[in-house]
């Protein structure tokens, strides 16, 4: 509550701490973003303007953007678009014709990106963006569009590696998924790989985004006596799960979720009963993954905390990872031409503290999954590349003797 | 047959629960023939009220209920005399753009209080269930049940059986009538909204002890209770409970033999059909 007056004041600030800069030096690289700060989904919309803050900050302070030999400093321009796809595409179209801004930065969500990218091709700017992993964003043969979240079609292809080593071997899944475009690729991925490893999949429900009630789901789950349950959705509807989980009794050998996992506010919300719950994550805060600006990965997660209260997730990496290609790319291009940076985008290639950030002919950055379940109130990383990092708890109890 | 008897039992215990989510909304609207958009955005603050009651002064959301409630009251009471009163003779249009006004104000000022996080009322036995062979009863959505037949029963005792209630009856049969046996509309009406806030209030409880609580919940809970107010009448608190069991029923249903995915489009189909075939609900007094 102590954030209070300034979350009063903040559009105030915003908007002072955008325009003041403008003014005063014309040099100026302007970075355009519409991120959602109120509505539903404001909650993960905010690590995009706290990531892209704190990246363009830190860059501003090491010198800025050295473009021929002259150095730049960086400005954002952010709007809120309350959660809203259709505000979203006009304040894209806004950035570009009004606000003249030179490159662009991506929104939270997949349906959102797939809507601004339409935006950012029609102008031929380009848009990095760290929001959405759709693979439908990606197979449009957009130019302009950049992504740096993993592709959604295989946010569970580590999970059901994992799922094949884990004893008991679960046999029996249940994939359930949100009618949206970011849940469906998921869907739409994963389905062939568990066939592909063996499992009987005895169920495959699409249930409506937003859905509060999950009882009837959860009681099929049971009857269908499903081993392990994958689930691709909504922070909000994996809390209602969960919940509801607990009391029908519902206790499967695991369940795994695409999203809440790795975020704090879902431990917080949950408290103990988050315990057990697995999901994945492209990104953890380790010290091996140096970068430019902030040293590595750890450091950067050391000083978001400090700046903002609470821990950074893969989405606000991925959100700095964002501003940190772009002017990757400025560099490489020498230019601030959005068409010489967009080239120079589709062949970037640098280590950061998201990790290494290359495109690939779509657009599309390809980062592993790590697998991560919550273990005593706190994330832990279970199965890489290499095999399992920490002993998973598996099989999850039952409720009742938790 | 364990399955089906399971989907049953959780139908009827959501749709108890969607009862009292929807008798303010019915008691508002029939009464003031004002529908409430923003009734939603109340149920958002009652659980709200009854969170920060159970994580900051530590009470349990069952005896913050009626603490909640008294609050909702107050703050409805207020609203109607100073803000909504002077709409009441205007046409119905102008009450449901101001409620639609409310609803925005509500949910932008709950972000800006209590930020986008998502919150659980969640005390240690909110996930117990009773078991009765291998069928298993949670106990809050049960309790929110009980509540829910306990007030509706009440409701309807009290606009039966108390003077305040026939009162407000009569207020909204004839408004000459009853101010020449002395009712005092003003007062009434503000009585009326307060205590349809406060059903609200005590609704929004219940929902933070079974889901999560975020600034916007409101508008999705509001077209729910719509349609529960619309298939179950407005003459009457009993039709707004067999409303709510109806509709809780009918999408679980619905969610096991056809997909979840069509749950919202079973329950606003039902809608559409009472409203062609049944227009003042299933238990209303037919035209």
């Amino acid at each position: 509550m102590s954030r209070t007056p300034f979350r009063l004041f903040s559009p105030l600030l915003l908007s002072l701490l955008c325009a003041t800069p403008l003014a005063a030096l014309a040099k100026d690289v302007l970075l355009g973003a519409s991120v959602q700060l109120t509505g539903p989904v404001a909650n993960t919309g905010r690590y995009y303007r706290d990531a892209y803050q704190i990246a363009i900050d830190k860059i501003n302070a090491a010198g800025g953007v050295k473009i021929g030999g002259e150095a730049h400093q960086l400005a954002l321009k952010l709007y809120d678009n309350q959660s809203d796809v259709n505000l979203s595409v006009r304040q894209y179209t806004q950035l570009i014709s009004q606000d003249k801004v030179n490159l662009l930065l991506g929104p939270f969500a997949s349906n959102f990106a797939l809507a601004d990218s339409a935006v950012s091709e029609k102008y031929k700017v380009p848009m990095v963006q760290g929001g959405g992993a759709s693979d439908q964003i990606f197979s449009r043969q957009f130019k302009y569009i950049f992504g740096t979240l993993a592709p959604a079609s295989n946010y569970f292809g580590s999970t059901i590696n994992m799922l094949k080593e884990l004893k008991p071997a679960p046999k029996t899944v249940a994939l359930l998924y949100a009618d949206d475009a970011f849940d469906v690729s998921v869907a739409e991925g994963t389905r062939p790989k568990l066939k592909a490893a063996g499992f009987n999949v005895v169920m495959d429900e699409r249930y409506s985004t937003n859905a509060t009630d999950f009882n009837s789901l959860l009681s099929q789950i049971k009857s269908k006596k499903a081993d392990a349950v994958l689930v691709a959705g909504h922070e909000t509807e994996i809390l209602n799960f969960v919940r509801q989980a607990k009391s029908l009794s519902v206790a499967p050998k695991m369940y795994s979720f695409t999203v809440g996992v790795p975020s704090e506010d879902f431990r917080k919300a949950l408290g103990p009963d988050a315990e057990y719950a697995f999901g994945m994550t492209a990104w953890l805060p380790l010290a091996s993954q140096k970068d430019r600006w902030f040293g590595d990965a750890a450091q950067f997660a050391k000083e978001y905390k400090a700046k903002y209260g609470y821990d950074p997730d893969y989405h606000a990496a991925s959100g700095a990872a964002d501003v940190e290609a772009l002017v990757q790319a400025m560099e490489d291009a020498n230019s601030l031409d959005p068409q010489k940076v967009r080239d120079a985008l589709a062949k970037v290639k640098f280590d950061s503290l998201y990790g290494p950030i290359a495109f690939s002919q779509s657009g599309q950055i390809d980062l592993p999954q790590v697998v991560i379940q919550v273990q005593d109130n706190k994330v832990a990383e279970i199965y890489n590349a290499k095999g399992f990092a920490t002993k998973p708890k598996y099989p999850m109890p039952a409720w009742s003797t938790r | 047959m364990d399955l089906f008897i399971q989907i049953l039992v959780n139908g009827a215990l959501l749709g108890g629960l969607y009862a009292v989510m929807a008798l303010g909304l019915a008691l508002v609207w029939g009464v003031l023939n004002i529908v409430n958009l923003a009734h939603g955005a109340f149920i958002m603050l009652g659980a709200y009220s009854s969170w920060y009651l159970y994580s900051y002064l530590h009470i349990d959301p069952f005896i913050g209920l009626p603490i909640t409630a008294v609050i909702m009251f107050v703050v409805g009471y207020v609203l109607q005399r100073g803000l909504l009163n002077l709409v009441i003779r205007a046409p119905m249009f102008n009450t449901l753009l101001i409620t639609f006004g409310l609803e925005v104000v509500l949910t932008y000022l709950a972000q800006i209080m209590f930020s986008a996080d998502f919150r659980t009322i969640n005390p240690e036995y909110a996930g117990n269930n009773l078991q009765f062979g291998h069928i298993v009863v949670p106990i809050v959505p049960l309790a929110a049940f009980g509540a829910a037949i306990v007030l509706t029963i009440g409701m309807w005792l009290f606009l039966l059986h108390t003077r305040l209630g026939m009162a407000i009856r009569a207020t909204a049969q004839n408004l000459l009538a009853a101010r020449l046996y002395g009712v005092e509309p003003r007062h009434l009406y503000a009585t009326t909204f307060g205590l349809g806030l406060a059903l609200a209030g005590a609704a929004g409880g219940l929902y933070g002890t079974v889901s999560q609580i975020n600034p916007y919940i409101g508008a999705t809970l509001t077209a729910k209770s719509f349609a529960i107010a619309i298939i179950g009448g407005l003459d009457n608190p009993l039709g707004v409970l067999v409303g709510g069991l109806f509709l809780g029923i009918v999408e679980s249903l619905t969610a096991l033999y056809i997909g979840p995915t069509y749950s919202d489009v079973a329950s606003f189909g039902i809608l559409v059909l009472v409203l062609i075939l049944r227009p003042s609900g299933l238990l209303g007094k037919t035209a």
